[in-house]
């Protein structure tokens, strides 16, 4: 007992009513006109009296009595007549009255379609189904579409109207929401097609002039950030406009009208505008502007790239300007600090207001990694900024700031190309540390090592951890050897030796000078204790890098610590016996390298309250006819005083060309080894393919230079690890 | 009724707005009156669109249906037929709805004309 059974029982029905059709021929008309009249009354509201019992049993009975189709032409009929008379009404309101009008109508004819399906229900059921016909609901709204909307004096109108009503809101006007949504309503239940033909194209055409223009207004009379706040403020008035009174499938398409009119078209212009572009948000730090940026351009095709690619030259220009300004290039803590703010502040920009967005993320390292490669001299000046801060920065720092910096510093470290010239300042400079003793924090400089490691590997680290290593060794060999030797040594001078292992530290063989007798004295004990108890090693002292603490007391009995190196003890042991020496004079007696000693004299005599020496003549630089004494009139608050070395902290001019060709020199072998590991496991090659093998297998330590690498080559044929091939000159093959 | 069907209904009817509370009365040909519950009487579509149409047609305003063309006995069989369509139809339980052969055929022109 359900609705619609299987045909085959219907047929069985419709034959037992075939004998009454033909008891009344006259009752079809009969029932027709009792359903018509009930059709007018609905329209007329006066739908109160019907018995829908009898109108739905007079549908029913015309259906079984096949009259199905003279029931639904009637209904069409009628409710096409009922249509024409509505539209008159509907001509005839007047301006505002006019859409107020046809909703008022439309809801009527709605209700009464309701209606009229219901008491046809049957016919629905039945009838139309077999006959193709349109539902009566789907009849109602066709008609309405074609006699009301499609007509031709209340078509142009209609729209004329909410397309005047739209800009009249967008210029600030209060409209009837209420009423727009009704309407819009009305379209779209009339079926997408007719929301979209007869008011959404011509809605976006409009649309796309209004803006075309009004950003045309804004662009020439405001700034950049101006401008964006009055687009993002359209685009969310648009968005707003959909969700109060239009289709939700509208509003993908007035945005991207928007996003096209107002952004797309003027991006360039908005991202070069002179004094408010982008350039000068990232300056003046706008995070506001720059937000609002990045969310308009995003909606829009290239907008992102737009901003990137202007952000990218931006940084190359001005990091390009930092790392070739001689200025800043005269302090290298000051230089790496400027490197790291710039680096915070763009991060800084790119998490507040790009989203923390990849891309630009990328565009940022790539635009370090290109201008902290253009001055070769980065990675010299990255290691004298850790020196500094592990030197006396880091005082007072907790353990996450001391993280906080060195993580920093790894990320620049990350950008540079030659690694390895880093790595062997790094070396340098930590050994200056350890043997001075001027490491504030050993997990601190463990730390850095720790990050090297994990950035480039045990080899890249394994000598720097020797270094540690051999400062432990050394400390329990010295405890050692004080435990044996001490009453040997008596009261002479206490000696602490640092043994260093030959290649992990960056020793450049020095002549030894001649040490004071007393030292001397202690020094052989403490190699004849080394190698006795190291059979087949070598000990070489190294001079030029050991400190000294010296007693000395002054003309009016004022005892000072001073706190030198040991080519100054040198200088400084001499004035024991004697006043005054000529510089030729101490040169002889020490045997100091003389720009060492150059160096020693002038931070021994010419450095205000460390003067523990007189020059004579007084002058500020040191030459070879100038006399020294000792200073008896030295005074000093302190009673420490620390007498430094006049090193230059980063390396002078012929210094740096030193340590350059020592790199190219170390690249050399490990080029070479490159070249026969890929020769090993290829056997035969073509030069551009092992040019770029080389180059990927040794990027994480430097760039090596293809003419470079050509040259190994030929060494390494010379040398008959490689031939080239007989028929293909280009080719080369590996000899095992 | 079982408290399963009346918990079916009771949700049922929060969703209708209250137009299924109270009871209407259906009238046979022979001028039979039956007075049943307005959610049994919604087992039929036909009655359903009959006693919520919008605009006030006489049967919604009087809760009252005549059925000048279903005699006593089928309409009285129909009535059943709702309060049993009502408990069963949830599926839950099943029990036979006994139908006389002889009125077989008048009680599926009902149907077919009560949509049930």
């Amino acid at each position: 007992m359900s609705g619609g059974g299987p045909p085959r029982k219907r047929n069985f029905k419709i034959e037992a009513f075939k004998h009454r059709v033909e008891l009344d021929p006259k009752y079809a008309e009969r029932t027709w006109k009792v359903l018509e009249h009930a059709i007018h009354e609905i329209y007329n509201h006066n739908a109160s009296g019907l018995s829908f019992e009898e109108l739905y049993r007079s549908a029913y009975n015309m259906v079984l009595h096949k009259y199905g189709e003279k029931l639904y032409n009637g209904l069409e009929s009628t409710l096409t007549w009922r249509l024409k008379e509505i539209s008159k009404s509907i001509e005839a309101a007047q301006g505002g009255l006019f859409l107020a009008e046809l909703n008022a109508k439309w809801m009527d004819h709605n209700k009464a379609l309701q209606m009229i399906r219901d008491i046809l229900m049957y016919m629905d059921r039945t009838y139309v189904p077999t006959s193709h016909r349109t539902p009566v609901h789907e009849l109602g709204l066709n008609l309405w579409r074609d006699h009301i909307i499609h007509h031709s004096m209340i078509h142009g109108r209609l729209l004329d109207t909410l397309l005047d009503l739209i800009h009249r809101e967008r210029m600030g006007e209060v409209i009837n929401r209420g009423l727009m949504r009704s309407i819009t309503k009305m379209l779209m239940d009339l079926g997408p097609a007719v929301y979209q033909d007869d008011f959404e194209k011509p809605y976006l055409e409009v649309s796309a002039s209004f803006y075309s223009g009004e950003s045309q207004e804004f662009i020439e009379c405001c700034d950049c950030g101006n401008y964006l706040k009055k687009a993002e403020r359209r685009l969310n008035e648009e968005m707003e406009r959909v969700s109060h009174y239009l289709d939700a499938g509208s509003e993908a398409k007035i945005t991207s009208v928007v996003e096209k009119e107002m952004i797309a078209n003027h991006m360039h212009r908005l991202v070069h505008m002179e004094n408010s572009g982008l350039v000068n948000m990232l300056i003046d730090d706008k995070y506001e502007d720059l937000g609002r940026m990045y969310t308009l351009f995003r909606r829009v095709p290239d907008g992102l790239s737009t901003i990137r690619d202007m952000m990218t030259s931006y940084l190359r220009e001005t990091g390009k300007q930092l790392v070739t300004d001689p200025e800043r290039l005269k302090d290298p803590v000051e230089f790496v600090q400027c490197l790291l703010n710039e680096k915070d502040k763009h991060d800084k920009i790119i998490s507040v207001a790009f989203g923390n967005d990849k891309t630009f993320q990328n565009a940022l390292n790539s635009s370090f990694e290109f201008f902290i490669n253009l001055n070769n001299r980065s990675p010299e000046f990255i290691s004298l900024y850790v020196d500094d801060k592990l030197r006396k920065g880091l005082k007072g720092a907790t353990e996450e700031d001391v993280e906080g910096i060195l993580d920093k510093v790894m990320m620049l470290f990350r950008y540079l190309q030659e690694k390895d010239v880093f790595e062997k300042y790094y070396k340098q400079h930590l050994a200056k540390r350890l043997l001075s003793a001027k490491t504030v924090s050993d997990d601190a400089e463990r730390s850095m090592i720790v990050k090297l490691k994990t950035e480039c590997g045990y080899q890249f680290t394994s000598k720097l951890e020797g270094m540690f290593t051999d400062m432990k060794t050394s400390q329990d060999t010295m405890q050692d050897f004080y435990a044996k030797k001490s009453e040997e040594l008596g009261d002479g001078p206490t000696l602490d030796v640092h043994i260093l292992t030959t290649g992990s530290w960056p020793t450049q063989p020095s002549p030894p000078c001649t040490l004071p007798p007393e030292i001397l004295v202690v020094c052989e004990k403490f190699r004849a204790y080394y190698l006795g108890t190291h059979s087949g090693r070598r000990l070489t002292w190294q001079t030029n890098m050991g400190t000294a603490d010296i007693k000395a007391t002054f003309g009016k009995g004022q005892k000072h610590e001073l706190n030198v190196s040991t080519y100054q003890m040198c200088v400084l042991m001499l004035f024991n016996s004697n006043d005054g020496y000529t510089y030729k004079d101490i040169e002889q007696a020490t045997e100091i390298p003389a720009t060492d000693l150059k160096r020693c004299l002038q931070s021994l005599a010419c450095v205000k309250g460390k003067n523990v020496l007189r020059k004579e003549p007084m002058s500020k630089d040191i030459s070879e006819d100038d006399t020294f004494y000792f200073n008896d009139k030295f005074t000093s608050k302190l009673v420490k005083v620390k007498i430094g070395t006049v090193v230059a902290q980063k390396e002078s001019e012929p210094e740096k060309q030193e340590t350059r060709q020592r790199v190219e020199e170390d690249r050399k072998p490990q080029i070479e080894a490159a070249i026969v590991r890929i020769m090993k496991s290829r056997r035969v090659l073509d030069h551009n393919s092992i040019v770029a093998e080389v180059t990927k297998q040794l990027q994480a330590r430097f760039l090596p230079n293809p003419v470079i690498i050509k040259k190994r080559i030929e060494s390494l044929i010379e040398r008959e690890f490689l031939e080239r091939d007989k028929a293909d000159r280009k080719l080369y093959r590996y000899l095992a | 009724m079982t408290g399963k069907g009346e918990a079916a209904a009771q949700h049922r009817e929060e969703e209708e707005d209250g137009e299924m509370v109270g009871v209407v009365k259906l009238i046979s040909a022979e001028g039979f009156e039956f007075v049943i519950d307005k959610k049994a009487a919604m087992v039929s579509n036909t009655l359903r669109n009959m006693l919520t149409s919008p605009g006030g047609f006489a049967e919604s305003r009087d809760n009252e249906v005549r059925f000048p063309e279903i005699s006593t006995a089928i309409l009285e069989k129909i009535c059943q037929y709702f309060y049993w369509s009502l408990h069963y139809a949830s599926g839950k339980e099943t029990a036979e709805f006994p139908i006389e052969p002889e009125i077989t055929l008048e009680l599926m022109m009902a149907a077919n004309y009560l949509d049930t």
